[in-house]
């Protein structure tokens, strides 16, 4: 029995490797996703003073550091029974807005985007290729990306490896002229992320319709976040579980186990997440899945009734019209992106609108002590849980960490089946078909 | 293993070295193992060596001084006091046992108490070893 | 023929690679002059033919090398040894790399324990099992403990224009100036006296500082009674004036690593805090001085007494 290893996946964010085993006939039997690295976050957190976890925890991926900075220190603000001051609230979700851009722009533009290019020389499918086939578009781009990180470099001092949100709050408040600065270069973020979505319309988008993206199409149900009235939610709501057919169950976040569970596999490291409360047990079969749900862009925007912002709700009903909902075709992620990017954007210019958030009441003090803190934000990658549990001093005593990617493992493994035998027959295959068994992967953002 | 029976000895050149001269030139008894570096106040003593001697192999180490005010830098063995309070603390995060740190104090006109500091380690230490075989 | 650079990343998080990103339209004229060999977030080179059974890993011969993160398997370390034969220079990019960064925490456990609380939820499956799985080593390490590094480049991750200053310098055939100093060799707040601050506070109240006036006009955090890594660690993180975290106004907690190479920050700091008279033992949780700097032995097991 022959087997086909890609490794590494390349262009997705962080160590995988792909195997597909062949039959004797040289079809497809099995495809596995291997995640290779496991740090032990879990086991070594513990003991350490709970308030120092935000600051700890953003290691877990330096893609996206302020979405586990900011979970981290929303369930460190529960454990000590500490209620930041609004502003504080209003600066942290401007910063995991301005996150969501940074990383949106990444994933579109310089991981999946090379994808789209014509030129199929692997060597050329990357952002230096990008640059020189379309010079102006990857200049915007690069400058874009880092003038979502440089805003936040300005708010919170790092962009990388965050340090400004604190328990009880945030570390300094943002001064007058630092918001009309902000407020200016989050409208050039906009007009920006229109002008994106205007060209993928036309460019892109259409390729990823129609048959071809069918092959890979697998069906699932849906997890996000949403507020109390079924409006889009990154930084605070309560989630909503959407089944195949569209029927939803709502939760209030901190009750996470009780309607999901966690499964794994012994050939990775990643932890699987399934729908406990679907009684359905977990299952990968493709054809048969179990408690196998998505997070992700594609999958909030399904759950979502609505978006609170106007751009992005008229994206949000264009996409529907032609799409439905729930949407299901795994290559739609890269439009939910762009509808979400245009959302962040959105968002960030309202919060940077009022002087509501210069004032500069920013920190409550916080007391250390025994409890149990549940934190839970919409990732770029999916709803991302952070739950630890505290000792009298304060420290940590247990944690559990679902990150967005986990909830992916188990859907991008049956992408990733789906692909693989669609293309791959009696043994006979080539680089540009394995190129598409990783696009399966590259559309999930892992 | 010659050096495991090593003990290092940072001694200060104004007390504590001068009273180890005087032991040897009385021809006073005290253990072989003990290997001494002098320097020119106990106050001086870095954690990190401290920390360094052990790693290296060393049995145990002794941070000797002058006797409580009689620091020549005035509050020099003050600080080796707050220091190595914490450092025996910090020994046991590296796996070596409190017990074989010995701080002490002694004029540069007691040898006999000088001696007497050193045999009293080497037989703490004797005593630790035996427990530690018999684990 | 054009400067080539491979890149590879281990026991890392990323956040070295997008600092690398970081360096913003720059990136894009540096990507001009140079070759981009290998750099799995970026271009798809493969270590194997996808059906030969893995030997040595493919990383193709480049002038200059990067790599992020610690060592913790033996598929990181023959990714290491691979780089250290194909690469003429090889850098080790961020704190991981230099020092075991915060993944390196995980060596105050044993190697069996330590990862047996990432399944503790499971309710489902059976957790990783060896064969299938690249094979832990017994602890984290820093890429210097495993083979010859020619510059080690720490910070977590190192600031964007120190990445950007060592490429080009390298790209042009010579050396980038060695760095020195601490991070309050090179911070502006107003010092005074540590007099009398009998206990080291947690940061879980805000610092004091008037919110109009720049930083320069903040007193010191560890004179506050904060406590603040910045004696014990390495200078570089600095922008808008001031380290980055104290323009943030929140604490250092040591991400540069020790000050002198092989130091050990948490050493310094408790005895920076003895002789200063604070005590001691109002340190919650010493250990995690050692955060960023455990690799190299600094972090072990605690035995039982
Ligand atoms: S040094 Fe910091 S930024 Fe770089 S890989 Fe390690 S944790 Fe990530
Ligand atoms: S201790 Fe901290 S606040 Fe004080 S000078 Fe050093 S870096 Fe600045
Ligand atoms: S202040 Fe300290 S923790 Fe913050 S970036 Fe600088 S070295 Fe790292
Ligand atoms: S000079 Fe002897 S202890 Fe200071």
């Amino acid at each position: 029995m022959a087997k086909i290893t890609i490794n590494p996946v390349t262009r997705i964010e962080g160590h995988a490797r792909i195997t597909i085993h062949l039959d004797e006939a040289g079809d497809v039997r099995e495809t596995r996703l291997h995640l290779t690295t496991l740090r032990g976050f879990e086991t070594f957190v513990r003991g350490r003073a709970a308030e120092e976890l935000p600051r700890i925890v953003t290691r877990i991926c330096g893609i996206c550091p302020w979405l586990h900075h900011l979970a981290s220190a929303k369930a460190v603000d529960r454990c000590f029974g500490a209620r930041p001051p609004a502003a504080a609230q209003a600066l942290r979700e401007l910063c995991l807005h301005l996150a969501h851009i940074s990383d949106k722009i990444l994933h579109f533009f310089f991981l999946a985007g090379p994808d789209l290019l014509p030129d199929t020389d692997p060597r050329a499918r990357n952002l230096a290729g990008l640059a020189r086939q379309n010079p102006e578009l990857a200049e915007e781009v690069v400058r874009m990306r880092v003038q979502a990180q440089k805003m936040l470099e300005l708010i919170g001092g790092r962009a990388i490896h965050p340090v400004a949100a604190v328990a009880g709050g945030f570390s300094r408040p943002l001064a007058e002229d630092e918001r009309r600065q902000l407020a200016r270069q989050a409208g050039q973020l906009l007009d920006f992320a229109l002008r994106a979505m205007a060209h993928a319309k036309t460019e892109i988008f259409p390729l990823h319709r129609g048959p071809a993206a069918e092959a890979g199409a697998i069906r699932t149900g849906f997890l996000g976040m949403v507020d109390g009235e079924g409006n889009l939610q990154l930084y605070e709501g309560g989630l909503r579980l959407m089944q195949e057919d569209g029927t939803v169950t709502d939760f209030p976040a901190h009750r996470y186990d009780s309607f999901l569970a966690e499964h794994a596999e012994p050939w990775s490291h990643g932890k699987m997440v399934y729908a406990r409360c679907w009684q359905q047990g977990f299952s990968m079969d493709p054809d048969r899945p179990a408690g196998i749900y998505r997070v992700n862009t594609l999958a909030r925007l399904n759950v979502a009734d609505r978006i609170a912002t106007p751009r992005a709700q008229e994206e949000l009903e264009e996409f529907r019209s032609l799409s439905g909902r729930p949407a299901q075709s795994t290559l739609l992620f890269h439009h939910a992106r762009l509808i979400e990017l245009i959302h962040a954007c959105e968002r960030s210019v309202e919060l940077l609108a009022g002087n509501d958030i210069t004032d500069q009441c920013i920190r409550t003090r916080a007391r250390p002590g025994a409890g149990r803190g549940i934190g839970v934000v919409e990732a770029p990658r999916g709803t991302l849980i952070h739950d630890y549990t505290t000792d009298e001093k304060g420290c940590i005593t247990r944690a559990n960490l679902i990150v967005g990617t986990t909830h992916n493992i188990a859907p991008m493994n049956m992408s990733i089946r789906k692909a693989a035998s669609g293309l791959i027959r009696g043994g006979r295959y080539d680089r540009e078909m394995l190129n598409r068994v990783e696009m399966a992967v590259r559309a999930y953002d892992p | 293993m010659p050096h495991q029976s090593t003990i290092l000895a940072f001694c200060c050149t104004w007390c504590a070295y001068p009273a180890a001269d005087l032991a040897g030139t009385a021809r006073m008894d005290y253990p072989a193992e003990l290997r001494i570096i002098r320097v020119m106040c106990s106050g001086m003593v870095h954690p990190d060596l401290v920390l360094t001697a052990l790693e290296k192999g060393a049995a145990g180490v002794m941070v000797l001084g002058c006797r409580p005010g009689g620091c020549h830098y005035r509050d020099g063995n003050t600080i080796t006091l707050a220091r190595m309070e914490m450092v025996e603390e910090l020994m046991e995060d590296f796996g070596f046992d409190r017990r074989r740190l010995f701080v002490g104090w002694c004029s540069a006109a007691e040898p006999d108490r000088f001696a007497d500091m050193v045999r009293r380690m080497s037989a703490r230490l004797e005593r630790l070893q035996g427990a530690g075989e018999e684990n | 023929m054009a400067f080539r650079i491979a890149a590879q990343w281990l026991h890392s998080c990323a956040g070295c690679e997008m600092a690398i990103l970081d360096t913003g339209s720059r990136l894009l004229s540096l990507l001009d002059g140079i070759e981009l060999v290998h750099m799995p977030l970026l271009v798809d080179n493969k270590y194997h033919a996808p059906d030969r059974p893995p030997e040595e890993a493919d990383i193709p011969p480049a002038d200059l090398g990067l790599v992020s993160g610690g060592v913790a398997n033996r598929e990181q370390l023959e990714l290491l040894q691979a780089m250290r034969r194909r690469c003429s220079f090889l850098v080790g990019l961020g704190t991981c790399a230099s020092h075991g960064g915060i993944p390196a925490m995980i060596n105050s456990w044993p190697l069996a324990e330590g990862l047996a609380a990432t399944y503790e939820n499971i309710e489902s499956g059976t957790p990783p099992a060896a064969g299938s799985i690249p094979a832990p080593l017994d602890r984290v390490y820093a890429v210097d403990e495993k083979v010859n590094i020619d510059l080690l480049l720490p910070g977590c991750p190192p600031d964007p224009e120190q990445i950007h200053q060592v490429l080009t310098t390298l790209a042009a055939g010579t050396r980038p100036p060695a760095r020195t100093g601490s991070v309050c060799d090179r911070c502006p707040t107003r010092r005074h006296s540590m007099a009398d601050r009998p206990q080291v506070r947690r940061f879980v109240e805000a610092a004091a500082f008037d919110p109009d006036r720049p930083v320069a006009a903040m007193p010191c955090l560890l004179e506050q009674g904060l406590l603040c890594m910045g004696p014990v660690t390495a200078g570089g993180c600095e922008h808008h004036g001031a380290p980055a975290c104290i323009g943030a106004r929140a604490p250092c907690r040591g991400c540069y690593g020790p000050v002198a190479g092989q130091g050990n920050q948490m050493v310094a700091m408790m005895n920076i805090l003895a002789s200063h008279g604070l005590d001691f033992r109002s340190v919650v949780d010493r250990r995690a001085m050692l955060r960023f700097a455990g690799a190299h032995g600094l972090l072990r097991p605690v035995k039982p007494k």
